[in-house]
């Protein structure tokens, strides 16, 4: 069990961190059929400004650097809803 | 397939928010009496795991990409109902943080994605009697095609392009996805039921 939970949070970290070099630039599926069918000019955000944006830390400057930063904020994100709703269930019981 | 603000109209989006809610609210109660509690320890880890992991954008054809969805990823080894919540969660915290799927979206991805995803994900693996490879990958493929299905239907309900054109290309894009949605799904389970095999979901009674 503390294997597996610091495998699958190693592999977070990792994944988080490696994003920036490895993962593919292009469009994603509905990106791409939005583009094909000239209906992507309708995208707009509703919440504009967040200093994550777009999974680039806007205060760090180099472009990997920037979405490994924002990579490990959400990961860390994630792990804390996961351990308050873990708490939260153990409470009601 | 996050669909972002814009695409769907306000009578979409707004049915489909308020549909979420109530849809959400029963499967947190579900959770609360259905998870395990050795699994509690799994939840935030898996949801770190499987966002960083969405992170992953991989070539399908030429000039596009797609990354794993996790629907059944997460099924396979919180259940069905945790597992609608923490992609909930990961789908909140890329519209809101991220600006990664829309806000006022929130309502169809959630419904995409985190029931359906999760659901359609986990009927394989129920009516195989666990979650053995072939049903994983048939879970993984049928989590991100009925997905798809489901967005491409709320897209053209929005009119944003003719009804023939949109379904062929968003089925047939996510028809391939599905299936690198499988295997990683696969071999993710596999991976972790050898570290702890007791981890990977067997039956929810």
């Amino acid at each position: 069990m503390k294997r597996l939970t610091w495998a699958l949070g190693g592999c977070a970290v990792l994944l988080a961190c490696l994003a920036g070099w490895i993962a593919s630039t292009s469009p994603d599926g509905l990106e791409r059929v939005a583009q094909d069918l000239g209906f992507a000019p309708r995208g707009t955000a509703v919440l504009a400004g967040s200093p994550l944006a777009d999974y680039q830390a806007r205060f760090v400057h180099t472009r990997w650097a920037a979405q490994a930063a924002a990579g490990l904020a959400g990961a860390a994100l994630l792990y804390g809803f996961g351990v308050l709703f873990g708490r939260a269930l153990k409470r009601k019981r | 397939m996050h669909i972002p603000d814009g695409f769907l109209t306000p009578a979409v989006w707004a049915t489909l928010d308020a549909a979420a809610i109530p849809a959400v609210g029963f499967f947190v109660r579900r959770a609360q009496t259905r998870l395990d509690e050795s699994r509690v320890p799994l939840l935030g880890v898996m949801g770190a795991f499987v966002f960083a992991a969405q992170m992953i954008n991989f070539p399908v054809g030429v000039g596009t990409s797609g990354h794993l969805v996790g629907a059944t990823l997460l099924a396979a080894t919180l259940g069905p109902c945790a597992a609608t919540v923490v992609m909930t969660a990961i789908l909140v915290v890329q519209a809101l943080v991220f600006q990664d799927g829309g806000v006022t979206a929130l309502g169809a991805n959630v419904l995409n994605m985190a029931v359906a995803g999760v659901w359609l994900g986990y009927l394989p693996l129920r009516l195989a009697g666990g979650p053995r490879r072939l049903p994983l990958f048939v879970g993984g493929w049928l989590s991100v095609f009925g997905a798809a299905l489901l967005a491409t239907v709320q897209l053209s309900l929005s009119g944003v392009a003719a009804g023939r054109a949109l379904f062929a290309s968003m089925l047939g894009i996510h028809a391939v996805t599905g299936l690198a949605e499988g295997a990683i799904t696969v071999a993710a389970v596999e991976a972790i039921a050898r570290l702890s095999p007791r981890f990977v979901f067997r039956e929810e009674g």
